[in-house]
């Protein structure tokens, strides 16, 4: 009698489908793709804030303090450049952001005498109804006249 | 048959572990960059000074500090990280109370000023006030350190 031939069985092999994992993974990765908003071309302006009196800036007790160049900013309307910039009677009234960076970076101490050093404190007042480009239109110009020690300060009542 | 294809024809497959491992890299990472934007970014027109002189954030810890604007800009209220804060002097004080312990863990903050550049400074005055006033109660001897946040493009910038 012949003998039954041996069935020779291969042991199934064992295998995860990765391909629906795949397939929504790359769904979750182009969602991110498309809805994540990167803070592109943002900048900043540093700024200290001194302690109101000036008490912890005060190192030697014997220091005089600088008197600050106050510069006071009014918006007249809504449109960018239509703001109302003013120093201190004995200076003359810039018509505009640029005359004021003019004027300070002329008057600044560096390679030529000028009235004011580059850490000369600077406070700029807004009044209240103030636009903030406007008030950051006037911090950038004092910051490029090449002054370091720049403040918002609270209009006089 | 040779010993050759004893197992018959060959399979060929391809190795799809590293792209896995490279996907959920990026998965996780658009993840985490998307909460943080959440958090830090509300939608606003930021000022945008022309020539600026404002330079990129530096590297330090810092908290975000926005204040919210409605459709003219105009203030509706504040955000600290990801708590909100109403307009006047109830929101400022909660505001106050809650940077001081942030100050005095870490004296070195940075405060980012997100503003509207439409938001009149009657909005902002008394966050720069509250901020002034948080890092005094908080002990520090240096003073409140902020970054006024703008926009503006690398080819503009000088």
């Amino acid at each position: 009698m012949r003998e039954p031939r041996k069935v020779r069985r291969q042991t199934p092999r064992v295998g995860l489908n990765l391909t629906p994992m795949i397939d929504v993974v790359f769904q979750l990765l182009i969602y991110f793709l498309l809805a994540t908003n990167f803070a592109l071309g943002e900048q900043v302006f540093r700024m200290d804030l001194p302690e109101r009196g000036g008490s912890t800036m005060m190192n030697d007790p014997f220091d005089i303090p600088e008197e600050p160049l106050r510069i006071k900013v009014l918006s007249i309307a809504t449109e960018r450049e239509t703001l109302s910039v003013t120093l201190p009677p004995q200076y003359p009234r810039p018509g505009d952001l640029a005359e004021l960076e003019r004027f300070l970076a002329e008057n600044r101490s560096g390679d030529t005498i000028g009235l004011f050093l580059a850490d000369h404190p600077i406070q700029i007042v807004p009044s209240p109804e103030t636009r903030w480009e406007h008030v950051v239109d006037v911090f950038n110009a004092v910051i490029r006249a090449g002054y370091r020690s720049v403040h918002f300060s609270d209009p006089e009542p | 048959m040779t010993r050759l294809h004893e197992r018959g024809p060959a399979q060929i497959e391809a190795n799809l572990t590293p792209m896995i491992d490279i996907t959920f890299l990026l998965v996780v990472f658009f993840v985490v960059v998307s909460t943080i934007s959440e958090v830090e970014s509300v939608e606003m027109e930021l000022p945008k000074p022309q020539p600026t002189a404002s330079a990129p954030p530096p590297e330090q810890t810092r908290s975000v500090l926005n204040v919210l604007p409605d459709d003219d800009g105009e203030a509706t209220g504040y955000r600290l990280n990801s708590v909100e804060y109403p307009l006047g002097p109830t929101g400022i004080g909660a505001l106050r109370t809650a940077l001081i312990p942030m100050l005095r863990n870490n004296p070195e903050l940075r405060i980012n000023l997100r503003a509207d550049r439409r938001t009149t400074q009657k909005h902002i005055a008394p966050l720069l006030n509250a901020i002034t006033e948080a890092n005094t109660s908080s002990g520090n001897q240096t003073p409140a350190r902020v970054n006024l946040v703008v926009v503006t493009r690398r080819n503009e910038t000088e």
